[in-house]
């Protein structure tokens, strides 16, 4: 599974793949987990790629991806690198409703923003993204998802946000 | 009443330096001061590269070959290692203020918890007496046949007064060698300095000017005459940052 | 239970517990992270880091920390470790062991920040001025990372030789599941080590140096030589690949196999010494190497023509894969090995 989450810096598509990597990892698969870094990060560009699997992982970069979370419009540059048949999950808070995607991925569109606003968490549009992804894809059962979503941000001592990002990721779930 | 004194241990061994050279004088100073602190066995000497390389073959105590220029950087990691030890960089003006500079202010900026000691004879001697950045103007070297001019190559640099300047340095001087009084004033730089080590003060630096008649082309005499007339009152002599205290 | 690491994180953390006591190096991207790391850790743990003015100044405050027997540790990347090349030669010069680490960023001059293996011929050749070497493990992944880091100054320790990890930009920024082992320390004595008492060390210009030089890279390439070999024995198109590019090549093995191709892999993890013992596990009808890195012009593949070389009595093409400042893809490699097959490539040795 090869997974990419793009968007603007700040957006917290770094932490979005530490989530989910932690998710694969509960599962005891092999995990790997890549930023953007250096110049590629100036000028608000932002990413991480995730990729886990039983078997060994070739390269951590971005090779044929199964599942894009696009955060912002720029971020659909990297579908030209999507697998037939992949998923492209939208914030549609930040990518216009015309935008021209090719049939030969799936979509789904979700105002992770405003769902995040939602629940008074705007800062967890991220989160409510991975709701939507998890759901759609059936990755992993939600209760273990969330298990790992409030094990990740105890570890960075924020576990006072747990609830708080645990609300944002139902209404990811529940969104789609 | 008689006093008998005996050669250092550490300078036990003959120096291959030229006749007249000031290396000689220093070595044996800072020997004397090592032995009177007890610190025959607790000394490690970081050596620079220039004529300081002679002292591979003469200084009989644990010496480190250094490249050029990185003295205070070794003597850094030395006493890192070493706390209980005694570290030394022993360097010239090439290596410790031209090549070298980096590393020299660096560690004076740190306050690397180390002694400098910088040989000044106002050229790269062991090349054959290359211009340095302590060549005095009008000085004929190699690389300065027709006098050093200034106006291309900058005023002789005094880094002792530079290093004198940040805040937390224990101990600057700078000494000479080309006379009896001068001797023994430097004795009391070098002690100052060593001791500013041994008891936690930081670091400490001291130039010592050195007469170099090979390279200057002049008799012994000369030379000490030279650097009497025409060093001194350029680089003058004494503390220039005194130990907390005193 | 594993956890997730980052790899700049992980090399440094592995340091501490492989014992290292100091730290001295300079910021560059990417590997700012070790530096980083250990600037937190190592107070906590009533060690020593200093960040040094220059790379120069850092390589010689480790020489004189390691002549000191202190176990001790640089790291830097591309322009950065060119710079700290002089102090490398002085620690070989000397017979002083040090632990060097190098995440490689592309290109020459200031390059860019890009993952890449371009600064391969460099460090495996010694890199500074003399004839030296420098021990140099290249690891595939952040546990294998970890366990090399470990063993490292023990290595250097042996050989009186400054030993490197060849890391990648990819490696030290991305992150995997990770175990690390327990501290420890060496308490004893090296022996000829920096005392102050003025003990013999080992001379310097020792006439004999030419001789004591030889017979110490030859037994250390006889000793220590460290290679992964899959599916070699009976291929019939190998790929030699170390780092990153080693994973997705033995991905394209898969690839090919499935198709019917006898491919197969030989990751050299000592990059010097060079595995020339792995090429005599490959006893099928050998028809082609080739060489995959992340290399502009090719580097590893002059190591790869020389063990062909010397491994066996026909000519065998060897060919090269070079991705500049990318990891190769495994479809790429699959697709370069079918254009080999087909007589599509041109070889390069």
């Amino acid at each position: 599974m090869e997974i990419v989450f793009a968007g603007f810096g700040g957006q917290g598509v770094l932490t979005s793949g530490l989530i989910v990597s932690e998710m694969a990892l509960e599962e005891g698969k092999n995990v790997t987990w890549m930023p953007a870094y250096g110049p590629t990060m100036r000028g608000g560009k932002a990413y991480s790629v995730v990729k886990y699997m039983d078997g060994m992982i070739g390269g951590p970069d971005m090779e044929e991806i199964d599942i894009l979370v696009a955060m912002n419009q720029p971020s659909l540059e990297y579908a030209s690198l999507m697998k037939d048949g992949g998923l492209i999950v939208i914030n549609s808070d930040h990518v216009d409703d015309d935008v021209k995607i090719d049939e030969k991925y799936d979509v789904i569109r979700i105002p992770c923003l405003t769902l995040a606003q939602k629940v008074n968490n705007p800062k967890a549009a991220n989160i409510v993204a991975i709701g939507a992804m998890i759901k759609k894809c059936g990755l992993f059962p939600p209760e273990q998802a969330k298990a790992a979503l409030r094990k990740i941000f105890t570890e960075k001592g924020k576990g006072k946000y747990a609830d708080m990002n645990e609300a944002a990721f139902m209404e990811g779930y529940d969104g789609v | 009443m008689a006093v008998t004194k005996t050669t250092p241990t550490m300078v036990s061994i003959a120096n291959s330096f030229c006749p007249g050279c000031g290396h000689g004088i220093l070595n044996r100073l800072i020997a004397e001061v090592i032995q009177e602190k007890g610190f025959e066995n607790k000394t490690i000497l970081t050596l620079g590269v220039g004529c300081s390389c002679n002292m591979n073959s003469s200084w009989n105590g644990d010496k480190i070959q250094c490249a050029h220029g990185r003295g205070a950087s070794t003597a850094t990691g030395v006493k890192v290692a070493r706390k209980d030890l005694l570290s030394i960089a022993y360097q010239g003006d090439g290596d410790a203020y031209v090549i070298g500079l980096a590393e020299t202010l660096n560690a004076a900026y740190r306050n690397e918890p180390i002694t400098v000691f910088v040989v000044n004879n106002n050229n790269f001697a062991m090349t054959g007496g290359q211009m340095s950045w302590t060549t005095m103007p009008g000085q004929v070297t190699t690389s300065s046949v027709h006098g050093r001019n200034t106006d291309e190559t900058g005023l002789p640099i005094k880094v002792p007064e530079i290093v004198a300047e940040f805040p937390n340095v224990a101990y600057v001087a700078r000494g000479s060698v080309h006379s009896a009084k001068e001797i023994n004033r430097l004795k009391g730089y070098v002690r100052d300095a060593i001791e500013a080590q041994l008891s936690g003060e930081g670091y400490s630096l001291v130039e010592v000017l050195c007469p170099c008649p090979t390279n200057w082309g002049m008799s012994v005499k000369q030379s000490v005459d030279w650097i009497e007339k025409e060093v001194v009152p350029y680089y003058n002599l004494g503390a220039l940052k005194e130990r907390k205290g005193e | 239970m594993k956890k997730m690491w980052k790899g700049n994180h992980a090399i440094a953390e592995a340091a501490l517990r492989a014992g290292c006591q100091f730290y001295a190096g300079y910021p560059i991207t990417p590997q700012t992270e070790v530096s980083e790391y250990l600037s937190a850790r190592m107070p906590e743990l009533g060690r020593k880091f200093l960040q040094a003015e220059n790379e120069m100044a850092a390589v010689y405050m480790i020489y004189g920390a390691y002549a000191c027997g202190m176990r001790s540790m640089t790291s830097s990347s591309g322009p950065g470790f060119s710079l700290k090349q002089e102090g490398i030669a002085y620690l070989c010069a000397n017979n002083y062991p040090s632990v060097l680490v190098n995440v490689q960023r592309w290109g020459p001059g200031l390059g860019t920040l890009d993952s890449a293996q371009t600064d391969y011929l460099r460090d495996t050749r010694g890199g500074g001025n003399g004839d030296y070497r420098v021990i140099v493990l290249a690891p595939n992944s952040i546990q294998e990372t970890v366990d090399l880091m470990y063993e490292v100054f023990d290595l250097a320790e042996k050989y009186r030789n400054p030993v490197e990890i060849l890391s990648e930009a990819a490696l030290g920024q991305m992150m995997e599941p990770v175990e690390f082992p327990e501290f420890k320390e060496r308490t004893e004595d090296l022996g000829w080590t920096f005392d102050g008492t003025n003990r013999p060390h080992g001379r310097i210009a020792n006439p004999d140096k030419p001789r004591m030089v030889k017979e110490k890279y030859e037994r250390i390439a006889a000793e220590e030589q460290r290679w992964e070999s899959y599916q070699v024995e009976d291929a019939e198109y190998i790929f030699v690949a170390f780092g990153l590019p080693s994973r997705t090549a033995r991905n394209a093995v898969d690839q090919l196999r499935a198709k019917g191709q006898k491919a197969g892999l030989i990751r050299p993890i000592t990059v010097w010494p060079f595995p020339y013992n792995a090429f005599k596990e490959a006893k099928g009808n050998v028809k082609a190497f080739i060489s995959v890195e992340s290399t502009d012009a090719g580097q590893l593949i002059e190591d790869v023509a020389l063990a062909a070389k010397k491994e066996f009595e026909t000519n065998i093409p060897v060919y090269g894969l070079f991705s500049g400042q990318k990891i190769p893809k495994t479809k790429e490699i699959t697709e370069f090995c079918e254009r080999v097959i087909a007589g599509q490539e041109k070889e390069v040795f």
